[in-house]
C-alpha cells in the first residue's frame, strides 16, 4: 500500500510538471552579406586659391579634383549618389554667405556598356548630386569638382577649409 | 615576354597576374568601332589574353580596366598590341602588367631555395711555360753554323769592348791632365787681370767753398718825371670829382 502510494505521487508529480512548463529552443540563422558595392578615394581633392575670395579644385588654380571609385560587381542592383560640396565642414568664421558650384561626371569605366551612365543620371539638391544608375557590374571612377566664392568677392579670413563631396552606393 | 620584347634577360620565375590598361577612344556615336589589348602566345599559337571593348552605336568613354589573369610563366608571353577595328581611333593608352617573382623556381637564384646546389669552385688552368709550344719553338735548336757565328761574333764583341774599355781609361786620365793644366791657366790670367778696386773706395774728395764773386755797386737812379705828370692829371681829375659834390 505505501509503495502504491509513493508511485502515485510521483507520477502525480510529474503530471503537475508536463502541465505548467513550456520547452522551447532558440536557434540562431546566420548569413553574410558580401557587399557588392565599393567606394573608394583614388586621388584626394585639395582647394586652390586662385583670388581672394575664390577657392578651387582647378588645376589650373593650383587645385586637386578628387576622383572618386565606385565598383559594382552586381548589375541593376545599386545605384551611386555623389555630390560636391555645398558648404564647408569645417572653415574660420565667415561673415558673407558663400556661393558654391561644382560638377560630378565619369572620367573613365572599365567597360563601354557604361558609356550611356552620364546621359542616364540624374541631378537633384539643386544640380549638386548626380544619381548613377548602375546598371551593369564594373568600375566607373568619377570626379567631383568643386569651387566656392565668398559673398562679395569679400575675401576669405585665413585658415584651414574643409569640405566634403560624398559618395554612398545604395540598393536600387 | 621574350627577351627580344622585353630588351633584357627573361628571369625564370616571374609570372604575371594581371594587367592595368587605359585609353581614350575617339570617336562618333553612330561609328562601329572595337578596340582589343591582348598579347600573342610566344610559342605561336593565338593569344595569351585578349579583351575587347565594343564601342559600336555607343558614346566615347574613357576605359580603364583591370585584367585579372592566372598566373602565367612571362617566358609565354609573345608580342603585346591594342588593335583596332572600325571607325575610330585611341589616345594616351597604356597597357600595365602586373607580376609576382618565385625567386626559387630556378634554385640556383638563391642560396635559401631547397633545391640549391652549391656551385663547384671553378677550375683554374695553370700556365706551364715549358708546355707552351711558342716556348718550345723558341728554345729549339735550328742551325749548327748560326749558333758558331753568334759565338764568333760574341768573342769579336767582347774584345771590342775590351779595346774601347782601355780607350776610355786613357782618354779620362788624358782629360784629367788638361782639365788640371785648364785651371792652371786660368788662375794665371786671373791673377794678371786683378783689378784692385779699393783706391776708388779709399780716395777722399776735399771740402770746398765757392763764394760769390759777382758785387752790383749802386750807380744811382733818376726819378721818372713823367709820373709827376700823370700826378698832377691825377690831382685834376680827383679836383673835378670833388667839385661835383659841393
Amino acid at each position: 500500500m505505501k509503495k502504491i502510494i509513493t508511485i502515485g505521487l510521483i507520477l502525480g508529480l510529474t503530471g503537475c510538471s508536463l502541465l505548467t512548463s513550456k520547452v522551447q529552443a532558440n536557434t540562431n540563422i546566420t548569413g553574410n552579406v558580401q557587399s557588392r558595392c565599393e567606394v573608394v578615394t583614388d586621388i584626394t581633392g585639395y582647394f586652390g586659391n586662385p583670388n581672394a575670395y575664390s577657392l578651387t579644385t582647378a588645376p589650373a588654380s593650383n587645385g586637386q579634383v578628387p576622383q572618386i571609385r565606385v565598383t559594382s560587381t552586381l548589375a541593376n542592383a545599386y545605384k551611386a549618389l555623389i555630390s560636391y560640396p555645398t558648404s564647408f565642414s569645417s572653415s574660420p568664421s565667415l561673415s558673407n554667405s558663400v556661393t558654391w558650384s561644382g560638377a560630378v561626371a565619369i572620367a573613365s569605366a572599365s567597360s563601354s556598356d557604361m558609356s550611356g551612365y552620364q546621359a542616364a543620371s540624374t541631378l537633384t539638391n539643386n544640380g549638386a548630386m548626380r544619381t548613377y544608375y548602375l546598371t551593369k557590374a564594373g568600375t566607373m571612377y568619377v570626379t567631383v569638382t568643386s569651387t566656392a566664392t565668398h559673398g562679395g568677392n569679400k575675401a576669405f579670413p585665413g585658415g584651414q577649409y574643409v569640405a566634403v563631396a560624398q559618395a554612398s552606393c545604395i540598393a536600387q | 615576354m621574350t627577351t627580344p620584347v622585353l630588351g633584357v634577360t627573361v628571369q625564370t620565375g616571374l609570372d604575371v597576374s594581371g594587367v592595368i590598361y587605359s585609353y581614350k577612344p575617339i570617336k562618333e556615336k553612330a561609328d562601329d568601332f572595337t578596340v582589343t589589348v591582348q598579347n600573342e602566345n610566344a610559342a605561336g599559337d593565338g593569344y595569351i589574353f585578349q579583351d575587347t571593348e565594343d564601342f559600336s552605336g555607343k558614346s566615347a568613354i574613357n576605359i580603364r580596366k583591370v585584367l585579372a589573369l592566372p598566373y602565367t610563366p612571362i617566358e609565354q608571353f609573345g608580342k603585346g598590341s591594342i588593335a583596332t577595328t572600325g571607325t575610330g581611333s585611341i589616345e594616351d593608352a597604356s597597357v600595365i602588367y602586373m607580376y609576382r617573382f618565385d625567386a626559387c623556381r630556378n634554385p640556383q637564384n638563391d642560396p635559401s631555395c631547397p633545391d640549391y646546389i652549391p656551385p663547384l669552385p671553378p677550375k683554374i688552368k695553370v700556365y706551364d711555360a715549358l708546355d707552351d709550344e711558342s716556348v718550345k719553338l723558341a728554345s729549339k735548336e735550328t742551325d749548327k753554323d748560326l749558333i758558331d757565328d753568334d759565338e764568333d761574333s760574341k768573342q769579336s764583341n767582347e774584345e771590342e769592348k775590351e779595346k774601347d774599355r782601355l780607350e776610355t781609361m786613357l782618354g779620362i786620365a788624358a782629360n784629367a791632365f788638361t782639365i788640371a793644366n785648364g785651371a792652371t791657366q786660368s788662375s794665371l790670367i786671373n791673377t794678371m787681370n786683378f783689378l784692385s778696386m779699393d783706391n776708388y773706395y779709399l780716395a777722399r774728395i776735399p771740402t770746398q767753398i765757392y763764394k760769390e764773386p759777382l758785387v752790383l755797386k749802386d750807380q744811382g737812379m733818376s726819378d721818372n718825371r713823367k709820373v709827376l705828370r700823370s700826378l698832377s692829371n691825377d690831382r685834376l681829375h680827383q679836383t673835378m670829382i670833388e667839385e661835383q659834390y659841393k
